[in-house]
């Protein structure tokens, strides 16, 4: 990594839409003898506010964000598809956005054709992209496809063919937004390596995706936008665990108000839901490995032979990762009408880094019938610093056993 | 922080190895009239006959036409004197039309990749050009069918050629780019150039026109083109100097007013598509 700037951002506003002078929109308001305090609203909404932002040669940097933050807006600044509404965007060299690659494809042409063309879009000349052509044919992997229009092509096979022209694009500033989510599970690692490739090359990119895990493993550093500003900045996971806590406090916020808009049902009424360490103590957040427990505070407006609880962990992906009921576990006390904590706990924790959300129900144990069922009453992050991948955290131990006699015959 | 002082305009400044941005326009501009021609014909049975059937039909409809009313047409056979004009003329609209939802259609790569927005429309006259080089065959068959006797006058061409492109791209991305905002402009280009075919001397000569209105008539840059085409190729002499000189004049200032508009409005075209 070199200190040689490559993007320089200074003070970026950024408000869609024509601006209009202000003399004009006035008189405009004037004429809809619109009242002048709306004047300000006029021009929308800012989508990205006072960013400030400098990346040297050779940075990866993944940006993360809620939907609607602003990090399409901010590619689309740096790509020069839209123009800054105020402050100072500069780049050096040449710089090539991988967005939603298959836009330009035109159906009636064949696959070769359509490369030639996506090529001339993206900037190569022709010399270029006849040099090109054989590369990007074999990393697409179509075959006789690629001589056939792409109106018969499945949509991962479009994806494929956009992206086969964009990674062999040799570039200075790459930027990225979400095309990881292309073709099968093969390819989507081929583009993946081939982007670590681009970085090792020197090679600055800025990546926006939704999948943390791709964002781990391309980009060094990252920044969390919120509302159109830089809310953390710093090494990619300190970024991803900015924004998975960022998350659970807006989810909890969400569930705070659902939880409270609950309390008109019959049987059984749920009043508040924590997480808790081995002191007791409330938890935001749950470090890896560390035991947790989850505490419900109901009351049974019905007498029952047997409550019945369970308690689902869920991942981001809707994944159901843990599931417990309380019978199976053990728990068989009577229930009279009374207010109740529920508690669970779980020692062993082998949830791996991420965002998590719990589904609680509760049951009468004699007939199984649903008393009451809360999907989200709790949401958190699990939150580490390894960068292992995967649903099931835990350890791993690795070992290198050279095998004797294979070892000696390539010494001769 | 708060919002910056009102009147501030953003800049964005991107510094790329010079020398490229040419060779890279010309190939973007190749790729995409190649692919406007290419994508136009293939899933048509008479492909690339449609550019030559489009200005015959026009020309035996205002043959019918010339049935019923008396059209005078210089001493000429009317077949010819109409097509001659026609050729050009189609290329114009033709060409209009297609520059006006250059941009609409190429939303989705304007959306996401920086490119000169001028090549969209570039291209949509380029791919029209074309269909105007071909319906020149017919024409260049029929001169020679009436036994035309074609002059020096011929070098005239190129000039009228040129003259009718940039007319075209000059009014083309006015409706380009006011037309991406509003489409309204796009609805109205079909009357627009309906209403301007009837105001310039493409179905009747300039000698029809009454001498007191002729300056005000001839302030429409096609006049000079249309009449200039018939000249030359017709009747073996010079474009109407006057006429073509305005045309010039005008075509000039067509273009200082619209290209302006256009840049403009560039950038500004991915916000609202």
């Amino acid at each position: 990594m070199s200190d040689e700037v490559m993007v320089r951002i200074e003070g970026l506003w950024k408000r869609y839409g024509l601006p209009v002078p202000e003399v004009l929109r006035k008189g405009w308001n004037l004429l809809r003898n619109r009242n002048a305090s709306d004047a300000d609203t006029d021009g929308g909404p800012w989508a990205l506010k006072d960013i400030n932002l400098e990346i040297k040669r050779g940075e990866t940097i993944g940006i993360v964000g809620r939907n609607g933050a602003g990090k399409s807006t901010l590619l689309k600044v740096l790509a020069g598809v839209t123009a800054p509404t105020r402050g100072r965007v500069e780049i050096c060299g040449r710089l090539f956005p991988m967005i939603e690659l298959n836009a330009g494809l035109n159906m009636e042409l064949t696959g070769r054709e359509n490369v030639r063309l996506l090529g001339a879009v993206m900037g190569l000349s022709r010399r270029e992209i006849e040099h090109k052509l054989p590369d990007i044919e074999e990393f697409t992997e179509l075959g006789e496809w690629f001589d056939k229009p792409v109106r018969t092509f499945s949509s991962g096979m479009l994806a494929r063919l956009g992206f086969g022209v964009a990674v062999n694009i040799q570039s200075d500033v790459i930027l990225i937004d979400e095309t990881f989510a292309v073709g099968d599970l093969k390819f989507q690692n081929k583009s993946l390596a081939r982007v670590k490739e681009l970085r090792e090359s020197g090679a600055t990119i800025l990546l926006v995706s939704h999948s943390l895990e791709t964002l781990q493993f391309v980009s060094r550093s990252g920044i969390l936008l919120e509302q159109g500003r830089v809310v953390a900045s710093g090494s990619a996971l300190e970024a991803i665990n900015s924004y998975e806590t960022l998350v659970f406090r807006s989810e909890k916020e969400r569930l705070e108000h659902r939880a409270r808009s609950r309390i008109t049902s019959e049987e059984a009424n749920i009043y508040n839901a924590r997480l808790y360490d081995n002191n007791g103590q409330t938890l935001t957040e749950i470090r890896a490995g560390e035991p947790f427990g989850v505490e419900v505070d109901l009351r049974l407006n019905k007498r029952l032979q047997l409550p019945m609880f369970s308690i689902g962990i869920h991942n981001a992906q809707g994944i159901l990762c843990k599931w417990n009921i309380s019978k199976e576990d053990g728990l068989a006390e009577p229930g009279p009408p009374s207010r109740y904590l529920v508690r669970a706990w779980y020692p062993e924790n082998y949830l791996m880094n991420g965002a998590y959300e719990i589904h609680f129900a509760v049951r009468d144990g004699a007939s199984f019938e649903t008393l009451e069922r809360l999907a989200g009453i709790l949401s958190f992050a699990v939150i580490g610093t390894n960068r292992a991948r995967g649903i099931v955290a835990g350890e791993c131990q690795w070992e290198l056993i050279p095998l004797s006699d294979d070892l000696d015959r390539n010494a001769c | 922080m708060g919002i910056p002082a009102i009147g501030k305009t953003g800049v964005y400044i991107n510094v790329a190895p010079p020398g490229e941005k040419f060779s890279r326009f010309f190939s973007l501009l190749y790729a995409l009239v190649v692919r406007d021609l290419t994508g136009r014909y293939r899933r048509s049975s008479l492909g690339i006959w449609w550019a030559f059937l489009q200005p015959v039909i026009l020309m035996l409809l205002f043959n019918m036409l010339r049935g019923f009313v008396d059209i005078p047409s210089d001493g000429l056979p009317y077949v010819l004197f109409s097509y001659a004009a026609l050729v050009p003329w189609t290329f114009f609209t033709n060409s209009v039309a297609a520059c006006g939802p250059s941009i609409l259609t190429n939303a989705e790569v304007i959306k996401k990749i920086a490119l000169p927005r001028e090549v969209f429309p570039l291209a949509a006259v380029t791919a029209t050009a074309f269909d105007f080089f071909m319906s020149g065959i017919i024409l260049a068959g029929m001169m020679a069918w009436f036994k035309v006797t074609v002059g020096l006058a011929l070098l005239w061409l190129p000039v009228l050629v040129v003259l009718v492109v940039a007319i075209s791209y000059a009014v083309g991305i006015l409706i380009a780019a006011l037309g991406t905002f509003r489409k309204d402009f796009i609805f109205a280009t079909p009357f627009l150039t309906q209403a301007w075919l009837f105001a310039t001397p493409v179905i009747y000569p300039l000698s029809t026109v009454p001498e007191k209105w002729r300056s005000i008539y001839m302030l429409n840059p096609m006049v000079g083109v249309i009449e200039g085409f018939r000249n030359v190729l017709l009747k073996a002499s010079a474009p109407p100097l006057e006429a073509l000189g305005i045309s010039v004049v005008v075509t000039m200032a067509l273009l200082a007013l619209s290209w302006p508009i256009f840049r403009r409005l560039s950038s500004y075209f991915a916000d609202v598509l």
